[in-house]
């Protein structure tokens, strides 16, 4: 049988200093490993890969996003003769012309105002977007002042309720009514206002479009359609809608990566300091250590109490370490995250999932045990005799 | 209550320090038997110590024979001494070597640990051995809350909950004062005369080494001279 844990958990407190430093050191990194990871998770869920591979987004060559694209009336016709592109039952084509310009609101938060997406778009839009839902309220009519504004959005900023009247246009001089609220399966979308084109157009002072989405009758046709359109027919820029979100998220996986490099560096920190530690009460403890060796226990039991002792300091720091970033997640929760591609703020929560917290976890645990491993050898090579002489 | 002689023969300890010879033990013989307190003197560094260790299974000898009751030191490998020291020795150090983060109890159940037992059992042993070295009232103290003597004291009970064969003590009242030592001695005279250990106690002390029936001393790496005391057992001197 091994040596009680409480006789470990006791000699955490008998080195005070050191054990509190390590325990910092460890819940340090554990919180920041968290937060970042919470951040990646709650950007990725937003920026899910909803995107259906038969729709092709068309936005101006060199634009890298919708606010910098700038696409004709006649572009705009052009891009209907890609081969391949579908109607719906009314023998409509599903090609859809949009428009995003930009507005300012202020936040519920009261922290200043911020710019968002207002989006142009026909009645076929919904047919293309089939994740877009409305879930309060009504469609808007076509040539009427109205909106309908995503779910976080409303969440978010003032003058969005069902009814209220928002001011927009180029002036913000343009009374609009919110009559329905949409959700979208959770993304980006869902920080936008959408209104009758033709309106938002007039309103905002633009004769150009920013984008045109068409599908095609099949994924499989998506290519030769995106060729079409990026060659000398109509030498617009063309990517599915896959391959667009896959961009987005290119983000969050630049943040992992980031924060894969920063633990890292961290984690090797941590384990000097949890070895600079052990070693500390391998030293101060050799007589204790040689009592146990003289008594019977074996080298295996020294190695096993040691890192155990190593790992309850790492597991506990992981505990607090995870309490300060599910604190933090919940203050700056809805965080805005200016998105690049449009320049205006989407929204999204920071999510500790399983996956973060059984992260944490191991990270915890690799740093005891690779921290602790080292010092637990030395102790159980103490030299018995030698430690048992008087001072 | 189990009890073992020992049997030294031609027990020979060369240290090795930079290449240079250091002999400690040139080829001893001793023999102790079951029940037997026996008190080892002799100057600083001429090697007690060594020789306890080389006893107790802790050190092996360069050359020569060592056998506590059935067991044939030389013999066994470092686990297997290991596993031995567990089950037949008792240690008792002069600095106590006591668990400081550990109760009184905490620290005398330590070798019981080593042991297949149920927790209950172990409780019943850990406060038979306190209580006979009379600290049944103090099993929750921390080491830090005892007193020099009531340290040696717990050490003694770590030393005999496991009951082993033979007690090795190596100054035992070194660090205590003359009141305390005697407490401590007539403690070893208990465990010999009622529990029939096998002592052997190292000191400088020849008040103390009269506890013993007898006492050795070493010179030279060799045991020169035996002297027999006139002590009376505690139990008729009452
Ligand atoms: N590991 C070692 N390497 C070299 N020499 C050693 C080693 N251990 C002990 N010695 C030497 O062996 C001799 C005997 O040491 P030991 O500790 O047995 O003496 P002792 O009789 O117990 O002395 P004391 O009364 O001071 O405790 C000493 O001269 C000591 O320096
Ligand atoms: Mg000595």
């Amino acid at each position: 049988m091994a040596l009680p844990l409480s006789y470990n958990w006791r000699n955490l407190f008998v080195r005070k200093l050191s054990t509190s430093l390590t325990f910092s050191v460890v819940s340090i990194i554990v919180a920041v490993l968290s937060i970042l990871l919470s951040f990646a998770a709650g950007i990725n869920d937003s920026l899910r890969s909803t995107g259906n591979p038969a729709n092709i987004i068309v936005l101006r060559t060199g634009a890298t996003a919708e606010s910098t694209s700038l696409i004709k009336p006649d572009e705009a016709n052009r891009v209907l003769q890609a081969p391949g592109i579908a109607q719906d039952d009314k023998g409509r084509t599903l090609a859809s012309q949009e428009l995003c310009a930009q507005t300012t609101l202020p936040r519920k938060d009261g922290r200043g105002i911020a710019n968002v997406c207002v989006r142009g778009v026909d009645e076929i839009a919904f047919t293309i977007h089939k994740e877009v839902r409305l879930i309060e309220g009504r469609l808007f009519n076509v040539g009427q002042m109205e909106v309908i504004v995503g779910k976080a959005a409303q969440e978010r900023y003032k003058h969005l309720a069902l009814g209220e009247i928002v001011p927009m246009g180029r002036s913000g001089d343009r009374a609009y009514k919110v009559v329905g609220v949409f959700e979208a399966d959770g993304s980006a979308v869902e920080s936008e206002i959408w209104g009758p084109r033709t309106s938002i157009m007039d309103s905002f002072r633009r004769t150009f479009l920013s984008s045109v989405i068409v599908q095609v009758k099949d994924a499989g046709l998506a290519r030769e359609a995106i060729d079409y359109l990026q060659g000398p027919a109509v030498r617009l820029k063309a990517k599915s809608e896959t391959e667009y979100y896959e961009d987005l998220t290119s983000k969050t996986r630049e943040i992992v990566v980031l924060t894969s490099v920063l633990i890292t560096l961290m984690g090797i920190g941590a384990v000097f300091a949890v070895a600079n530690t052990m070693y500390a009460a391998v030293d101060s403890r050799r007589r204790e250590i040689a009592m146990l060796r003289t008594i019977g226990f074996v080298r295996r039991s020294i190695i096993t109490a040691f890192v155990l002792e190593s790992l309850l300091i790492c597991m506990s720091a992981c505990v607090c370490g995870l309490i300060i970033a599910a604190l933090v997640s919940s203050m700056i929760s809805k965080q805005d995250f200016l998105s690049d591609t449009t320049w205006t703020v989407l929204a999204y929560d920071l999510k500790m999932t399983p996956w973060t917290i059984g992260t944490a976890l191991a990270l915890a645990a690799a740093v005891g045990v690779i921290g602790g491993l080292a010092p637990a050898v030395r102790a159980s090579r103490t030299k018995v005799i030698e430690a048992l002489r008087k001072a | 209550m189990s009890s073992a002689d020992i049997e030294i023969k031609k027990l020979k300890k060369v240290y090795y320090k930079d290449k240079m010879e250091i002999p400690v033990l040139a080829g001893l013989d001793l023999s102790i038997s079951a029940g037997e307190f026996v008190a080892l003197m002799g100057p600083s560094g001429s090697g007690k110590s060594t020789l306890l260790h080389l006893i107790g299974g802790l050190d092996t000898a360069t050359a020569g024979s060592v056998r506590v009751g059935e067991s044939l030191l030389e013999t066994m490998s470092e686990a297997q001494l290991t596993s031995w020291r567990s089950r037949h020795v008792g240690f008792i150090f002069q600095m106590y070597h006591l668990v400081p983060v550990l109760t009184a109890a905490q620290n005398v159940e330590l070798p019981l640990l080593l042991f297949k037992m149920k927790s209950s059992e172990r409780k019943e042993r850990v406060k038979t051995a306190l209580t006979i070295v009379g600290l049944g009232d103090r099993m929750d103290h921390r080491p830090n809350q005892l007193s020099g003597g009531q340290e040696q004291r717990v050490a003694i009970a770590r030393a005999i909950v496991t009951d082993p064969d033979v007690i090795l003590a190596d100054e035992p009242t070194g660090d205590l004062d003359a009141k305390t030592s005697e407490e401590i001695l007539n403690l070893l005279n208990l465990l010999n005369e009622e529990f029939g250990k096998t002592i052997l106690m190292v000191t400088h002390d020849p008040k103390a080494a009269a506890h013993a029936k007898k006492t050795v001393h070493l010179e030279k790496g060799q045991l020169e001279r035996e002297e027999f005391s006139n002590r009376q057992p505690m139990a008729a001197a009452r």
